[in-house]
């Protein structure tokens, strides 16, 4: 996938990340996605949270993920939020069923829309979309 | 110390809808205070009780609303408050404002919801600047993608379709009977285009899988004003029916959809309907009208699930046939709702006010006849936060 320089990315780029957060999106730039596992329970916490939502600890580890699941709901867009978006019409977001058992949502690479369905098997990619910031994106497995 | 359903709205007003982009806001609030005030046959300087935002002040200062109105009202306020719970504010706050009057904290409280002026974001009355200030109120692990308010809600829809069998042309027949309802509402945003058919919607642009156009809330702007008082005082000064608050309840949920444990039902917004019916000690079947958050077709279908209206799952079927119209089984969203009547900010307040003409009898064309109970939902973001209310003529 291409990297452009930051300046000229003209969609939006995650904006107010506490610094407690960061480890999820350098996970992302180092190409090896990584979850908040709860220390105490094991619950994953995805998006991260203080505080665990099982047993309220706010202690977690940042753990690593199959980076596969299967698709539990997903859409077509087909009316962008900006004209960066616009450009890419008609794209999928897509929430997937991670096989540790959580939710995550993105968009999707290499994935023929018309060939989205509830319950398809999906694998996580990477896109470094500015030398600063890389996305994840469901793939057909 | 009083019991809630001692508290009624005493007065409404609802200000033009549509494009207000050359009014002021302080100036369309003021004009909705006003004339919720005149509905409830007081003055403005009655007031002493807040709720929610004032007039728009300038910078830290507009954040101590209250205040901002008492030093307008030329005498100090002896109460405000405020729920953040985006279109769910106002019907929150009814219940705040209500509990204000039964507690002695004030006699009249009022509540607006004041949407004009060139606007920023989301209040803006220009679509696209709307649209995007909404794509990222879903937060950054999301907006990054390209999510819209719309997308948000068309995955609740897919996955409806997937475990329930609901279908496009189900989600149709809300947009249909709500167009019918502004039909019949001067102040309606759409109602003056006229009706609209199943295939009408089916035909509207695709905007996110598996939602149409027809099938989205309006952008506009508007103002709409509810005035709190006794219901005692409502009864003495005899201009309208008591319409009090038997019941209450909230439910929050989530910031983001993937903290959801499932899209298609919502433990919140059943814990805030079954609040609501307890307190009132009403049941579902009682229900004369009602009034269901409707940013989205499937919404409606998701709440009348979630209220208990019917059974999981079984929300298409429901709204099949004109279900939800004036002569169906249970008339919602008579104005025509935020599909058809205004979506304008906090728009719940419009939802609880066509509730309050209804059983008031004041409905017009629109009157479902003998409404004397009345339900009430609003929704803050994408199923986020959730209020309900059961409402009863005195
Ligand atoms: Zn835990």
């Amino acid at each position: 996938m291409t990297t452009v320089e930051e300046g000229s990315y003209e969609k939006f780029l995650p904006e107010g990340i506490p610094s407690s957060q960061m480890p999820f999106w350098e996970s992302l730039r180092a190409h090896d996605i990584r979850v908040q596992r709860c220390d105490r329970c094991g619950t994953y916490r995805y998006h991260p949270k203080d505080a665990c939502p099982s047993c309220q600890s706010r202690k977690a580890t940042w753990a690593p993920l199959s980076g596969r699941g299967t698709i539990y709901t997903y859409t077509v867009v087909r009316r962008a939020p900006s004209a960066a978006y616009a450009s890419d019409l008609p794209y999928a977001l897509v929430h997937a069923t991670m096989d540790e058992g959580f939710r995550m949502a993105a968009g999707v690479a290499e994935l023929n829309i018309n060939d989205l369905r509830i319950g398809m098997p999906v694998r996580i990619v990477y896109d470094d979309v500015t030398p600063n910031w890389t996305l994840f994106r469901f793939t057909s497995t | 110390m009083g019991e809630l359903h001692e508290a009624a709205v005493a007065g409404i007003y609802q200000s033009e809808q549509g494009d207000l982009s050359t009014r002021d806001q302080a100036e369309v609030w003021w004009e909705a205070a006003e004339g919720a005030c005149r509905d409830a046959g007081i003055e403005l300087a009655d007031i002493d009780g807040l709720v929610g935002n004032g007039p728009a002040g300038i910078g830290l200062r507009s954040h101590m609303p209250g205040a901002g109105l008492a030093e307008q009202l030329g005498h100090p306020l002896r109460f405000h408050a405020k729920s953040e719970t985006g279109a769910g504010s106002p019907l929150a706050g009814l219940n705040l404002a209500a509990h204000a009057v039964t507690q002695g904290l004030a006699d009249a409280v009022v509540i607006v919801n004041a949407v004009a002026g060139a606007g920023e974001g989301y209040t803006s009355s220009d679509r696209d600047t709307s649209v995007a200030a909404m794509a990222k109120l879903s937060g950054p692990y999301e907006y990054v993608y390209g999510t819209t308010r719309v997308a948000d809600y068309a995955v609740f829809a897919m996955r409806h379709f997937y475990e329930f069998g609901t279908s496009s042309a189900q989600l149709a027949e809300v947009a249909v009977a709500q167009r019918h309802h502004a039909t019949l509402h001067p102040l309606s945003v759409t109602g003056r285009r006229g009706d609209i058919t199943i295939d009408d919607v089916l035909e509207s642009p695709m905007i996110a899988d598996p939602l149409h156009l027809y099938d989205c809330c309006i952008i506009n702007q508007g103002a709409g004003a509810m005035i709190v008082t006794k219901a005692t005082q409502v009864a003495s000064l005899g201009r309208h029916a008591a319409v009090v608050l038997l019941g209450y309840g909230e439910g929050h949920s989530h910031l983001d959809p993937n903290s959801m444990p499932s899209m298609t039902d919502c433990p919140a917004a059943k814990l805030a309907a079954d609040t609501a019916f307890g307190m009132a000690a009403v049941r579902r079947d009682e229900i004369d009208v009602a009034g269901l958050a409707d940013h989205f077709t499937i919404g409606v279908i998701l709440g009348l699930e979630d209220a208990g209206f019917c059974g999981p799952g079984e929300g298409g079927s429901f709204v099949e046939g004109g279900g939800i119209g004036l002569d169906g089984h249970l008339p919602i969203n008579t104005s025509g709702g935020h599909l058809s009547f205004s979506h304008a900010g906090f728009c719940g307040i419009f939802t609880a006010i066509e509730v309050v003409e209804q059983l008031r009898h004041e409905g017009g064309e629109r009157q479902v006849d003998g409404a004397r109970v009345g339900f009430v939902t609003a929704t803050g973001g994408a199923q986020q936060a959730h209020a309900a209310a059961v409402l009863a003529r005195a």
